[in-house]
């Protein structure tokens, strides 16, 4: 500290505001660790985690490589290696890659973007302690023998009830769908957090490039999780209550899941690309040494990028029946999808070439990455032609092309962030002895395994198959495949050996081992609880810093908010685009709340897993009330206006402004919902336009005068919000207000449950009876949780939390009850108008 | 002169190109799956086609134009500029799409 500080009085100062800080900031010893909310604590223990969770799926998939390295193999029977096989995807998939880059984005974006923690540090504990407890559950069940085993993405029939009958189906949707709404709220902090929390001057046009590859991937987790998390939803209610979604002799579709799933699955692999892309492009510079070449065309890309992957799923149903010219649509956007991604490639390789690039074991990863990806990238144009997909579908080819893209776009970036951010983590650096043997033995391994996949996949062999006979021709290639999956695990066996010796015997480093030029490395490593002493003011000319030189001035509290106040973590707010200073945020502390409620919320995963319905709706009431809970403290007691954050800097408190985080963060929340419900509508389109056995035998009945009550209902609910606010505003009491809007949204709840009870078709008999429930309920469960949002307006007006200039909370309730009657008239619209529709235009020729 | 900041709604830009295009190929596809499924004749289907595709078209070329003609306003500086470049590129990119992953795919046969 004296060393980093400079003159001895200077060092004094940053002391003695290490040590103010650390008091707030710190996390205490044992116990106390589970009530982190802190984002480094937090994103490591993601990581960790997620790694844990690799390794596992990496020895399930080491399993099927025995099995399958001679023929007719008795390792496994067929039952046992269904599972594994489901089990090795999913895990992989769900509960180590997306979580380990959502746990890198939680541990890096702070710091890069200057930053001392997210918006909302306790969802942070919440979404880790749900990705935990979801996985334990999907993971555990391999135990039990009752894995999952229709395959990582979990096809219906196989996964309706008929031909699943046991509870592998249910763990897999429930598990998963508890993880993604985990990586869910993460995405929408995330997205916030970057949108809000930057360090005061840092307009979007210089913000690192980091950011920009982060906020778009988490936009695109907000849009592409919900229709993943409705099928599921789906799929379990059929499973559990017979709604025929996707039962074909009922007018549903089983095609209506691959559609559900791959407008998620699609979208997903980009997700996973584009923070490793993010990696790339912020070591590339680094390692030689000069700037990236092409920002502008970069975030262009990005953007491109992150919508064309919304419009190329059904490259993944080229084989289901679809006509010739939709096809062509999904295989034309799927080759040019190559466009955007080459683009980076090509400003990667620039960078290079017009640097002088220093080889390190970072860079080794790079070079596997290019190597890797161009491979995979290739293969992925020649499946974008249909014809060609025609042959290879469900081959081993598409094994191959699978794990070259993953490997490619994720494995190799994320080992070169892994040995480059190592150093921060730690606070050492690495010998490197087995660093580079292991590099060789991944790469020579990872090649040798799926290379060959290619081959065989033209050669016939199908996906999922438990053994073959030996006379296919395809012995010979699999041995050498599973040969090759040895090399790779004994490469992997030595890079945790790697990690293990460099936090055992790694050199000592006091920050910036690689003359890095972002603000992560402006900070002592391994980085204080509160990242920088003080905020930092960023005026460089472009996205770059100069960390060593800036590190000194931080830690003695040159920079915004280099003081503590009233035991207050506080970071700063900023103006989305020009980074211009204009809140005060002031997070909340360390609390088990997070963790109670994460445990709540898996007692009622698991309730629903049991079939404990009763159970689950009770633990799902505790789980509301531990949400209201949290919502109490949130906030600060009383007005203060603007505050001193330094440099002559006054701001008002996050909770007297209009554009503060809680205001975002339900914007995006809503997208995600949006998304969900415009997943349901289309869904019911679809069984209409597209599902056998329409219409449906029964005559559908609405009763006309219940649904136009509830429209009503929702519109004066909305209305007696806006009551509320405005008396709030002015200084009145607004308890009439809401207590109006409680009683019209309890009477809406009643006549949407009473619409519900009388469904004709019923539900059980035919899909339009089902969709019309599905419909019926999302406006019954939102209307539901605006009453939610009464209760808490009430209770925290009562703890004086609301006041004209903290008026929030009811900004929040009006919003939420504005988008309850907007979806509410279009759900009941289509349930009254679907009938009718079907009625006029008669059954399909 | 003194540089004001660039509205955050202006962010929206960045999707409107992209946005077009998603539209416009939710729209051709679900117009396909309602045509086929209802037996309209080749020549009707593909003309309905062909307007949403335009439709899709002028709607991004009307956006590219608007932005292209509108030189940044130097009153939002270099964020403003940034902005503005990167949201016209998009605009460009989006048409591009549109016409090469929507437009040759109508040629083909219709419900086959």
């Amino acid at each position: 500290m004296n060393a980093i500080a400079g003159h001895p009085s200077q060092s004094g100062r940053a002391l003695r505001l290490h040590r103010e800080l650390a008091a707030i900031w710190a996390t205490g010893p044992g116990l106390q660790r589970l009530a982190s909310v802190n984002h480094s604590v937090i994103g490591l223990r993601i990581m960790v985690t997620a790694f844990v969770f690799f390794i596992i799926a990496g020895l399930l998939g080491m399993l099927t490589r025995i099995q399958l390295a001679t023929p007719q193999g008795a390792f496994m029977d067929a039952e046992t290696y269904n599972q594994v096989f489901t089990l090795h995807g999913s895990v992989m998939l769900f509960l180590f890659v997306i979580p380990m880059l959502e746990g890198m984005a939680v541990y890096l974006t702070p710091k890069i973007l200057g930053a001392r923690d997210f918006a909302f540090p306790r969802l942070t504990a919440y979404s880790y302690w749900c990705y935990l407890f979801g996985a334990t559950i999907v993971v555990g069940s391999l135990l039990f023998g009752v894995a999952p085993d229709g395959g990582w993405f979990m096809y219906t029939p196989l996964s309706s009830n008929t031909y699943t009958p046991g509870v592998n189906a249910d763990v897999w949707l429930l598990g998963v769908t508890f993880v993604e709404i985990s990586a869910l709220s993460f995405a929408i902090e995330i997205v916030v957090s970057i949108l809000k929390m930057r360090a005061p001057g840092m307009s979007l046009d210089r913000m690192p490039i980091f950011g920009w590859y982060i906020l778009t991937t988490a936009a695109m987790m907000v849009v592409a999780f919900p229709p993943l998390i409705l099928a599921s939803i789906l799929l379990e209610t059929e499973r559990a209550f017979g709604l025929p979604f996707y039962d074909p002799t009922r007018g549903g579709d089983a095609l209506l899941w691959q559609h559900l799933f791959w407008l998620f699955g699609h979208p997903d692999v980009y997700i996973i690309f584009l923070p490793m892309a993010a990696v790339l492009s912020t070591l590339i510079p680094v390692f030689a040494g000069r700037p990236l070449v092409g920002y502008r065309t970069i975030v262009v890309a990005i953007i491109a990028l992150a919508f064309l992957s919304f419009g190329i799923w059904v490259h993944h149903m080229f084989a289901v029946g679809i006509p010739h010219l939709a096809l062509a649509f999904f295989s034309a956007g799927s080759a040019i999808v190559a466009v955007p991604t080459v683009l980076q490639m090509f400003a990667w390789l620039a960078t290079l070439a017009q640097g002088r690039p220093r080889w390190s074991v970072p860079m080794l990863y790079i070079f596997g990455f290019f190597f890797v990806f161009v491979l995979g990238g290739l293969t992925g144009v020649m499946l974008a032609i249909v014809p060609f997909d025609w042959q290879v579908h469900d081959t081993y080819f598409v094994v191959a092309h699978l794990h070259y893209v993953a490997g490619g776009a994720f494995a190799f970036p994320f080992l070169a962030a892994l040995y480059y951010w190592l150093p921060h983590l730690t606070g050492r650096t690495a010998v490197h002895r087995l660093s580079v043997p292991a590099f060789w033995l991944i790469f020579i391994g990872f090649n040798l395994t799926f290379l060959v996949m290619h081959l065989v996949g033209l050669l016939g062999m199908p996906r999922r198959i438990f053994t073959y006979t030996g006379h296919e021709g395809w012995t010979g290639l699999n041995l050498v495949a599973s040969i090759g999956s040895f090399i790779m695990t004994i490469g992997f066996g030595l890079l945790v050996i790697d990690l293990g010796v460099h936090l055992l015997y790694g050199r000592r480093v006091r920050r910036d081992p690689w003359k890095a030029a972002t603000l992560e490395w402006a900070m002592p490593i391994p980085p204080a609880p509160y990242n920088f002493a003080s905020v930092p003011h960023f005026d460089s000319p472009d996205d770059r810093v100069a960390p060593a030189a800036l590190a000194p001035a931080l830690a003695r509290g040159e920079g915004y908010l280099g003081f503590t106040r009233n035991g207050w973590q506080e970071t700063l707010g900023v103006h989305m685009t020009s980074g211009t200073p204009d809140q005060l945020v002031v997070l909340p502390r360390a609390t088990y709340l997070p963790l109670w409620t994460a445990l709540t919320t898996a007692g009622v995963v698991l309730a629903f897993l049991f079939k404990l319905y009763f159970l689950a709706l009770a633990l799902g009431l505790v789980v509301v009330g531990l949400f209201v809970l949290g919502g109490q403290s949130a906030g600060l007691a009383r007005e203060y206006g603007p505050l001193p954050v330094g440099r002559g800097v006054n701001v008002p408190p996050h909770t007297e402004v209009a554009g503060t985080p809680p205001w975002w963060a339900l914007i995006f929340a809503l997208i995600a919902d949006g998304t969900l419900f415009t997943s349901l509508v289309f869904g019911t389109l679809y069984l209409w336009i597209a599902a056998p056995n329409w219409p449906p035998a029964v005559s559908p009945n609405t009763n006309l005068a219940l649904a136009l009550g509830c429209v009503i209902a929702l519109f004066v609910a909305a209305a007696g919000a806006r009551g509320s606010l405005r008396a709030v505003a002015s200084g009145r009491a607004p308890q009439a207000w809401i207590g109006l809007t409680a009683l019209v949204l309890v009477a809406g709840i009643v006549a949407v449950v009473g619409l519900i009870g009388a469904v004709s078709p019923r539900p059980s008999e035919h899909a339009l009876g089902a969709t019309a429930a599905a419909l019926l309920g999302f406006v019954a469960v939102h209307a539901g949780i605006g009453v939610v949002f009464l209760l808490s307006n009430v209770l925290r007006i009562g703890a004086g939390r609301v006041s004209p200039k903290r008026i929030v909370d009811l900004r929040l309730t009006r919003l939420w009850l504005d988008y309850t009657a907007v979806t509410g008239t279009i759900a009941i619209g289509l349930v009254l108008a679907l009938p009718t529709l079907v009625a006029v235009l008669g059954a399909r020729p | 002169m003194s540089e004001h900041a660039v509205p955050p709604g202006r962010l929206w830009w960045l999707a409107a190109g992209f946005g077009v295009w998603c539209i416009t190929l939710v729209a051709l596809y679900a117009l396909h799956a309602i045509g086929c499924a209802f037996a309209w004749s080749a020549g009707s289907l593909r003309t309905g086609l062909v307007i949403v595709l335009l439709a899709g078209l002028l709607a991004i070329a009307a956006l590219w134009l608007g932005m292209a003609r509108a030189a940044p306003d130097p009153a939002l500086g270099q964020p403003g500029a940034f902005l503005h470049t990167v949201v016209v590129w998009t605009l460009i990119a989006a048409f591009v799409t549109t016409l090469l992953t929507l437009g040759p795919s109508l040629l083909l046969a219709t419900c086959v």
